[in-house]
């Protein structure tokens, strides 16, 4: 199977939401009571019934005017996926695709990967005691369609194919868009299957980190921490029985009156 | 009881002894589940991941109470070196790794057991605080949450080894030990071999109490 990737063309997106619904709808996610959080942007963030929100943002034009930025905003399917790393339960898990699936009968509601996420995407249901997130439509995928996302995008601004093939299309598109323009997913995390074509430098995006990596805490939590655990564990034990075997146990001398008694031997 | 026997420990000290102790075991097994996929199958007697969970956390509740108990009971006989004895000891790892003629004398505790008492309340206290900050994880930001995972994973790296030493050492390693802290009695030549000064000073001060007597 070659790897696959969604590409996410953000100088395309005009913020019409079709994505968002189409996500609902295909994943049978409840909708909710919202409210006015003081911007066209519905809901505020990701909500575990809502994997996909996009994000509006207003910035100024340099001209005196503003203007809208949007991003669909929705798990990026890690290569190297903190979440994975530590969920107990393997209810996170790499696909075949590469992507990262969610098994949410395993789920126990841990909320580890909440808080590891580079990019704060899981997001706990208190109700069903259960954390969720976009699974790429794995049931689509694996049969051989695109993302419901992708589906319903109408102006193009998400694709998804071959990860070299995409990744191609991206570089062109943005020496064609020039300026700030940049494509943000390939060169951390070990590359992420959402991948962004940026018009405008990464900064200026409202919670897209620049940086973003396995937290450094999780590295030695999981990666050093647990290796080094085993390994002190059975050097106590196999250090206490040999200590038994050679040097021997310390026993109290029969006649307890000496003073000066021998250590032990 | 044999006559000649002499009180090491008051029941209370078991009690909560051993309140530490059993929670601490199973807050090793239950964290072994969780942090290991290679464990997971510590959960099928409990029926699942997420029991195993609530296991180790309302254990974690026991453990906190015995640790607060334990600190408060044993810092002063346990938590405080003292001088030059316990250095010399320390200089002779109390005859423990090679042949010493003169085990230097210590108090109630030797040096060994008092590492031990404060690795124990240091990192008990580091996995109370973390452990439960990791049961409400959304109460605070990522970046500190993420640390507690870390450090409760620091802690569990350097409580279970010592937990396997003191096993050792308070059973088969040091025979008679483990009776100071089952029936409390132990025996005159295991406290002369094992803390001569205490066994002084308590008979000096007229505080020892013998069986029988
Ligand atoms: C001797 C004391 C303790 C030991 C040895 C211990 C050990 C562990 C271990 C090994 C893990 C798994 C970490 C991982 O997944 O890498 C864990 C997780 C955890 N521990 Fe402890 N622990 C102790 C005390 C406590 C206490 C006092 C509490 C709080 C009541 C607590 C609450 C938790 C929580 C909430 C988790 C996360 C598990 C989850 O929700 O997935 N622990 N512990
Ligand atoms: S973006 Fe977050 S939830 Fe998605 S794969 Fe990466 S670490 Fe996991
Ligand atoms: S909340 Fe669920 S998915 Fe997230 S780490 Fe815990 S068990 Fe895994």
């Amino acid at each position: 199977m070659t790897e696959k990737i969604k590409l996410c063309d953000l100088s395309k997106c005009y913020g019409c939401r079709a994505c968002q619904v189409a996500c609902k709808q295909w994943n049978q996610l409840p909708a909710k009571q919202t409210y006015n959080s003081g911007s066209y942007q519905n809901p505020p963030d990701l909500q575990p019934n809502n994997w996909v929100v996009i994000k509006y943002q207003e910035i100024s034009d340099g001209n005196g005017g503003v203007k809208w930025l949007f991003r669909k905003d929705a798990c990026m399917h890690c290569t190297d996926a903190a979440c994975v790393k530590v969920c107990p339960s393997g209810a996170l898990y790499y696909t075949k695709q590469g992507t990262v699936g969610i098994d949410n009968g395993k789920c126990i509601g841990c909320k580890e990967c909440v808080a590891v996420c580079p990019f704060g995407v899981p997001k706990y249901d208190s109700k069903a005691d259960k954390v969720s997130k976009c699974d790429m439509c794995l049931s689509r995928i694996e049969n051989d369609m695109e993302p419901a996302c992708v589906k319903a995008c109408p102006t193009g601004a998400l694709q998804f194919g071959d990860k070299a093939e995409m990744l191609k299309a991206a570089y062109k598109r943005v020496e064609v868009l020039g300026g700030d323009a940049t494509v943000y997913g390939d060169k951390f995390v070990g590359g992420t299957h959402m991948v962004y074509i940026l018009p405008e430098k990464v900064s200026v995006y409202d919670g897209l980190p620049e940086y973003p990596r396995v937290p450094l805490n999780v590295i030695a939590w999981k990666d050093w921490l647990k290796p080094l655990s085993l390994l002190a564990v059975g050097g106590a034990i196999a250090g206490s029985f040999l200590h038994y075997i050679t040097h021997g146990p310390k026993t109290p001398d029969e006649d307890g009156n000496q003073v000066n008694a021998k250590g032990g031997e | 009881m044999r006559k000649g026997m002499i009180k090491a420990t008051d029941a209370f000290e078991r009690i909560i002894h051993w309140g530490l102790a059993i929670s601490c075991i199973v807050l090793i097994i239950s964290g072994l589940g969780m942090m290991y996929h290679s464990f997971s199958f510590l959960s099928i007697p409990v029926g699942g991941l997420k029991n195993l969970k609530y296991v180790h956390n309302f254990t974690g509740l026991i453990f906190i109470v015995a640790l607060l108990f334990s600190i408060l009971m044993w810092w002063k006989e346990a938590g405080i070196f003292k001088f030059p004895e316990d250095v010399e000891w320390i200089k002779a790892a109390g005859g423990y790794l090679w042949h010493v003629d003169n085990v230097p004398e210590v108090g109630k505790y030797n040096p060994g057991q008092k590492i031990f008492f404060l690795a124990v309340a240091l990192f008990g206290v580091v996995m109370a605080v973390s452990g439960l900050i990791m049961w409400f994880p959304l109460s605070l930001p990522v970046v500190w949450v993420r640390t507690m995972y870390f450090l409760h994973a620091l802690g569990f790296f350097v409580i279970t080894p010592f937990f396997f030493v003191h096993l050792y050492l308070g059973t088969i390693g040091s025979p008679g030990s483990a009776s100071a802290m089952f029936s409390g009695w132990v025996t005159r030549a295991w406290a002369k071999k094992q803390h001569p000064k205490w066994l002084k000073e308590m008979e000096e001060s007229g505080k020892l109490e013998v069986y029988g007597e």
